[in-house]
């Protein structure tokens, strides 16, 4: 009897894998494809459908999502085992991987005390004012070095806050939710501000590559894209003290006791000095080489600067960087590339503007609401990067100027305030416990508003002009 | 039943009490830990909180290794830290309790959780345990590392969707605190019938009604008005078991469709004890059985023996 019981738990916990195989099984031996679409890119949607059930159920492991999407493009005969092998790893896995590893050495170096104190000089006491100070820092970092990195760094300096403001956070709820969204909704809108800020940007300028757009260099992105983000920072403040309510207006002497536990860390070591100095280096490198050399490549060269000047361990950057995510972006930019090789994406694209060309005869319109809205919405579910990574080959085809749908799309990637599984800054807050599902939710649907509106603002207004 | 082993046997007994907030699980950490004193079992307290997706589950990592440097420590962690001392305000009296200190620093990981190490615990019988991850599938691995012989868990909102699982795949017996108020007067409610879980139910039952005191009464439901002998057989041994430990029962049968009998004699002044369904897991599945479905109907505390 333990064994049926063992076989059935089984079935219970993995039941989304089993109905991924049967759908594919079914699509692959029992549905033709349609007339207008070959078998290679059928077999591309089909793997594609499969593992985005697979990836927002999780019934495995990432890095065996992102295994099986590799060998199904073999299996299935989309394309040989090198040429999979090639498409998987890019610049832009490059990229990833080490913004993951640089992210790692840049927290362990301990500067989030620098950061508390920087920041509490700025603002002073006032919560407002405090408030507009981690929304606006944790927008413009986050906008060179990742949302996640910001937001490791800046939790235990809001964290703290809070419990100094009181022993417990729940009798402060408006002051913590407050504090933790700023953190969290100012690195996510930051994030969208430079290629570096996130790996669905680099996802994006590979595609760009890939899909003949031509390049964009690490200026011209900010020129197009960083407006939005200083658009954004004071409407965010307000819609977080509009929404949430501290409940004390000045946070003396919390920030007094901040002060006193920062002051213990001393004076900037030099070690800390050569920590921010590599990272010059490498925002240097992203502005000015990134053309010639990849934005990927010379993230990888500040890893091994760090790792070169001792400043962090290799077993630490081992232990602490998600690996099976590289393997899954990886995977999912193979499959996205061979659904532009197939004619898969283009075949979608075609079926949108077909259906959707009945409703919206303005291309234009079509083209920039089916790329925001679907971008949006599958980020809410997915993460922000494996949305860019799947619906990116489909926008792209949808006619129009790529570059400009492309930056559109990797904007609104960065539309996932709803949930706490959309972006690494809202994850890492919700896992304080001190916020809930629905607190997303409220405050959400008013950044939703903000975001698209800036959107428009942007793409009418600003774009024109360069 | 006198003259037979008894099944359960109060010196190997381990005991594990689900707790999820300090805001909510008050009422099941007290009734967990009376329950294993009542019962002199080692008790095992674990946390089961939200894993983050595979996605951001290296970043929050990574936060919750900075937060450790700001002493901040995991949520879960505080949740335990919560639930020693509470165990330790319920037994006073308890001196290797009293001695041990809860330091947030000093945990292991090991076999997909994170247990808290507890110097000086030698003789509490504590263990404090951390998980994160579904909370059926979490509990089933911890029952099945450490052997545990009961799972106590609170009350759920969401309980006719996790009533199931949890009674078809905790594999050991399952005490379900709903709407638990340990100020109020229950009386144990054992139900009896001709399933081989109830001896065992019965042992259960004598040894709460003896140590809390409560008044027992046993519930034998037929479906027609005959009782056969297995039925009338199991409420004759179960009534001399109790006289063998001088607690006084009060014995009905009735009639009717068993699980609507037993919801509607239960009541909201009762704390039901019945045996675990010996149908075949897969019938379980498509069909339910007497202790998932009363599980799904009534609001009182109800102890599942497997």
């Amino acid at each position: 009897m333990t064994i049926y019981i063992d076989v059935l738990f089984w079935m219970r916990q993995k039941r989304w894998f089993l109905i991924a195989i049967a759908y594919g099984l079914f699509m692959h031996f029992g549905v033709s494809p349609p007339a207008d679409l070959n078998p290679a890119a059928f077999d591309a949607l089909i793997i594609i459908s499969m593992a985005l059930i697979l990836i927002i159920t999780e019934p495995l492991p990432l890095p065996a999502i992102a295994m099986f999407m590799l060998f199904m493009q073999v299996v299935l005969g989309i394309d040989t085992a090198n040429n999979v092998a090639s498409s998987f790893m890019n610049d832009a896995v490059f990229f990833i991987m080490g913004s993951l590893m640089l992210a790692v050495a840049i927290v362990s170096q301990g500067l989030d005390k620098r950061l508390a104190l920087g920041i509490i000089t700025l603002t002073g006491h006032k919560t407002w004012r405090i408030v507009a100070g981690f929304t606006a820092i944790s927008a413009i970092l986050a906008s060179f070095i990742g949302e996640h990195t910001v937001a490791a760094m800046m939790m235990p300096v809001g964290l703290t806050l809070v419990r100094y403001a009181n022993k417990d956070p729940k009798k402060v709820a408006g002051l913590t939710a407050a504090l933790l969204f700023s953190i969290a909704y100012g690195a996510t809108i930051g994030s969208i501000g430079t290629p570096s800020g996130g790996g669905r940007n680099v996802i994006m300028m590979n595609y760009w590559a890939e899909f003949g757009a031509g390049s964009v260099t690490y200026l011209e992105w900010i020129k197009y894209v960083y407006p939005m983000v200083l658009f954004q920072i004071p409407f965010t403040v307000i819609i977080l003290l509009w929404t949430f309510k501290p409940e004390q207006s000045n946070l003396d002497s919390a920030v007094r006791k901040l002060v006193i536990d920062v002051a213990r860390a001393g004076k900037i070591k030099g070690r800390e000095w050569l920590a921010i100095f590599l990272f010059f280096l490498v925002f240097l490198g992203w502005v000015f080489l990134s053309e010639d050399f990849g934005l990927g490549i010379i993230a990888l060269l500040g890893v091994f600067l760090y790792l070169a000047f001792g400043l962090v361990e290799w077993q630490e950057l081992n232990r602490k960087t998600n690996w099976g995510v590289i393997l899954l972006f990886g995977a999912a930019i193979s499959i996205g590339i061979q659904m532009n090789k197939t004619g898969a994406a283009e075949w979608i694209a075609q079926v949108i503007i077909v259906n959707l060309g009945k409703v919206i005869n303005d291309p234009a319109i079509l083209q920039g609401s089916v790329s925001v809205l679907l971008t949006g919405f599958m980020s809410n579910i997915l993460s922000s990067s494996a949305t860019v990574a799947v619906v990116g080959p489909i926008v792209l085809d949808l006619g129009g100027d790529k570059i400009l749908i492309g930056y559109a799309t990797a904007i609104a990637s960065a539309f996932g305030y709803f949930t706490a599984v959309a972006a690494p800054a809202c994850t890492i807050i919700y896992s304080s416990g001190l916020v809930k599902s629905k607190d997303f939710l409220r405050a959400g649907w008013k950044m939703g508003i903000l975001s698209l509106v800036s959107l428009l603002g942007l793409s009418l207004l600003w774009w024109p002009l360069l | 039943m006198t003259k037979k082993k008894l099944l359960v046997d109060p010196k190997s007994l381990k005991f594990l009490t689900a707790v999820s907030s300090i805001e909510y699980s008050k009422p099941t950490l007290k009734m967990g830990a009376l329950i294993a004193s009542v019962f002199d079992a080692s008790h095992g307290v674990v946390y089961v909180g939200e894993r983050a997706s595979g996605f951001h589950g290296s970043s929050v990592n990574m936060t919750r290794q900075n937060l450790d440097n700001w002493n901040i420590i995991h949520p879960g962690l505080e949740v335990l830290e919560w639930a020693l001392e509470e165990i330790k305000k319920m037994s006073p009296e308890n001196q290797d309790l009293a001695k041990i200190k809860f330091n947030p620093d000093h945990v292991h990981e090991e076999d997909g959780r994170v247990r808290v190490i507890l110097p000086n615990d030698k003789g509490s019988r504590i263990e404090l345990i951390l998980r994160e991850g579904e909370l059926v599938d979490q509990l089933r691995r911890e029952i099945q590392l450490e052997d545990y012989n009961l799972a106590i868990i609170g009350g759920s909102q969401n309980k006719r969707h996790l009533a199931h699982s949890i009674i078809q795949y905790i594999p050991c017996s399952i005490f379900v605190l709903q709407k638990f108020n340990p100020r109020k007067h229950y009386k144990l409610l054992l139900l009896v019938d001709d399933s081989a879980a109830t001896r065992k139910s019965v042992e259960y039952g004598a040894l709460i009604a003896k140590k809390l005191g409560w008044p027992v009464r046993t519930l034998t439901v037929s479906k027609t008005k005959r009782f056969g002998e297995g039925y009338q057989g199991a409420a004759d041994l179960t009534k001399a078991y109790f006289q063998s430990k001088d607690i006084e029962v009060e014995q009905f049968f009735l009639t009717g469709d068993p699980v609507r009998t037993f919801v509607e004699f239960a009541g909201d002044n009762h704390f039901i004890i019945m045996g675990a369904s010996t149908l075949n897991p897969v019938k379980q599945l498509l069909f339910g059985s007497k202790p998932i479905k009363t599980l799904e109907q009534t609001d009182v505390p109800i102890l599942i023996v497997r």
